[in-house]
């Protein structure tokens, strides 16, 4: 790899492994301590991260929006990160779950969807009547802050992490296809059905040790995605593993790339090893490209991506995001590819160490 | 006209040579009866201890999952052998007589209809010594269906991974290893497919299942005929 590749490339997986960790969280809320509102009189408490209640408690307005926006009449900073509100409600409600907004000069206009219930005896059907707007104010941080997503909370830093594992890996996989499918063509050029001549041969094995070089790489990536994803499944989900089609095709693909290894292990002959391995790794790509992009379309998934939208447009759309994520991505391409000519190069050397090989 | 275009789509489909392949193979696995009769034996003690373990299912999943199992490891054994069969002298002389192509979809075409024989007789079993407090909701029709499709799709799959790991000096356990991660797609479809039908859910509910083991199956028939002439030239 050229040098100013790799300079790039350092500097790049650098600027992801502090910024991802670094930029702080625009403020948000995590929760309220009942689950419930009926119609008349609520008091119920709401929890902030990151937020400066008392400090702007001059101009704290809190609401909670069904179908109309009900306005709190008494909202009370218990602390930075503690409100105490009361909101008097009509008799007739007619949302079933409502989202609370909260409003103050510094940090803006946050909110938590669908945070309460409607006493299931209050719903009936109709709109109800004083419809009023929030007024929406921008937070001092706006340009500087990862959003505050709830469920996600502060683990939306894994996205530098976990989602460009699986780029990686499959660069690296298209890589190891495209090797093999080259190293058949080269056999393919001699005329039909005579064996290459013994020098021909030995250097189209140069297409296999690229294929291999390649998918041990990628498996590595493809641990550390399924790792990175495990964790992150605990923290948003609850469980280390789900029973959902992206997670177990991403399993599969792990052991689909294993026996390749296991393949390449059983058989002596360079040649015939080189010949064998190609073919599986051809029908191997064909199947993670069904098992990780085509299934999990069709089938209902709690991973993000699934049923027709690309894996990442929802998080894209905010730009500190989006200046981490990129270089992310491109960081760790740049480094799986580092890795895989390095891999190719030392397999090189260990053949070359025993016999004369161009 | 039309017969002279008959005439080409039947050379360009290798419909001779894999008639004649097929046939080979009828032969060739009468004459080796005894393996047949193993794995025939086999399918029925392992539905034998099933009941014997437990005398009634109740519960769909189970019932489904005791049936795909019995077929997973029926279609392995019986196919280990498809390629050890016939000797290194046989395959040097097949060679030499027809193209690769034509060797690897006789085999596929041979190993579906032994898997669908097998696999009709193990569900027969099934439900003769445990159809009790299943059949009464189940669409068994459509579970048929599942069944034929699903079979032919793991026969096609199978073959061409025993083929891989004949050639690999067919080690054991090396075709489970590689076979069971390249399976795994058709069996979630397929399994998806009979949980439904054993509910006796409408064919509606099923027709997407049965489009994605129809995909799979018909790829993995193309990827087959595609890679394994590199497999089989030495």
């Amino acid at each position: 790899m050229h040098p100013v590749l790799k300079v790039i490339c350092a500097s790049l997986l650098l600027y992801v492994a502090v910024f991802s960790l670094w930029v702080p969280m625009v403020p948000g809320l995590t929760g309220t301590d009942k689950r419930e509102v009926k119609p008349g009189l609520n008091t119920f408490r709401v929890y902030g991260y990151r937020t400066h209640f008392s400090q702007s408690s001059a101009s704290l307005q809190a609401f909670l929006e069904g179908d109309s926006v009900y306005y709190c009449t008494e909202v009370q900073a218990l602390s930075d990160h503690e409100l105490a509100v009361e909101c008097v409600l009509p008799d007739t409600l007619s949302a079933p779950i409502m989202s609370v907004y909260v409003n103050n000069d510094t940090d803006g206009t946050i909110y938590l969807p669908l945070a309460l219930r409607t006493a299931a005896a209050a719903i009936s059907s109709g709109k109800d009547a004083g419809r009023c707007e929030v007024k929406v104010k921008n937070n001092v941080y706006t340009a500087f802050g990862f959003p505050f997503q709830p469920v996600i909370f502060e683990s939306i830093r894994n996205l530098m992490w976990h989602v460009p594992m699986w780029f990686t890996m499959f660069f690296l996989m298209f890589i190891s296809v495209v090797q093999s499918v080259a190293y058949m063509l080269k056999l393919q050029r001699k005329p039909s059905g005579e064996a290459l001549d013994r020098q021909s041969g030995v250097t189209a094995l140069v297409h296999d040790r690229r294929a291999a070089a390649a998918v041990s790489v990628g498996l590595v990536f493809c641990i550390l995605g399924l790792l990175t994803g495990s964790i992150w499944a605990r923290f948003t989900w609850t469980a280390w593993w789900t029973n959902d089609p992206q997670l177990n095709g991403a399993l599969v693909v792990f052991l689909l790339y294993a026996s390749y290894i296991v393949l390449r292990a059983t058989v002596e002959d360079d040649e015939k090893r080189a010949r064998l391995s190609a073919v599986y790794n051809i029908f191997a790509f064909v199947m993670m490209v069904v098992l990780l992009m085509v299934m999990p379309k069709f089938v209902a998934s709690l991973h993000p991506g699934k049923e027709g939208t690309p894996a990442f447009s929802s998080y894209d759309l905010d730009a500190s995001l989006r200046a981490v994520f990129y270089p992310a991505v491109a960081a760790w391409i740049l480094f799986g590819y580092w890795l895989y000519n390095l891999r190719h190069r030392i397999s090189r050397l260990q053949e070359t160490a025993y016999e004369h090989i161009p | 006209m039309t017969g002279l275009l008959f005439c080409f789509i039947c050379r360009v489909l290798l419909f001779r040579e894999i008639a004649a392949l097929v046939r080979k193979e009828f032969m060739l696995e009468f004459r080796q009866r005894h393996a047949l009769a193993g794995i025939v034996i086999y399918v029925i003690s392992t539905v034998f201890v099933c009941y014997l373990t437990l005398q009634r299912v109740d519960k769909v999943a189970t019932w489904g999952a005791l049936v795909w199992i019995t077929a997973i490891f029926t279609v392995f054994n019986a196919l280990m052998r498809t390629f050890q069969a016939e000797g290194q002298g046989v395959q040097l002389y097949l060679y030499t007589l027809v193209s690769a192509r034509a060797v690897i979809l006789g085999k596929m075409l041979y190993n579906a209809l032994l898997v669908l024989l097998l696999n009709t007789f193990s569900l027969a079993l099934f439900l003769l010594f445990l159809g009790q407090g299943i059949t009464e909701q189940a669409d068994m029709v459509q579970f048929f269906t599942g069944l034929v499709v699903g079979s032919i799709g793991l026969a096609a799959m199978v073959t061409f991974i025993a083929g891989l790991a004949y050639k690999a000096g067919n080690s054991p356990g090396l075709m489970a290893i590689l076979g069971f991660p390249v399976l795994i797609p058709l069996l979630l479809s397929v399994v998806r497919f009979s949980l439904h039908a054993l509910e006796g859910l409408p064919w509606s509910e099923n027709r997407f299942q049965l489009l994605v083991m129809g995909v799979l199956t018909v790829s993995a028939v193309l990827l087959a005929a595609l890679l394994f002439p590199y497999l089989w030239r030495e």
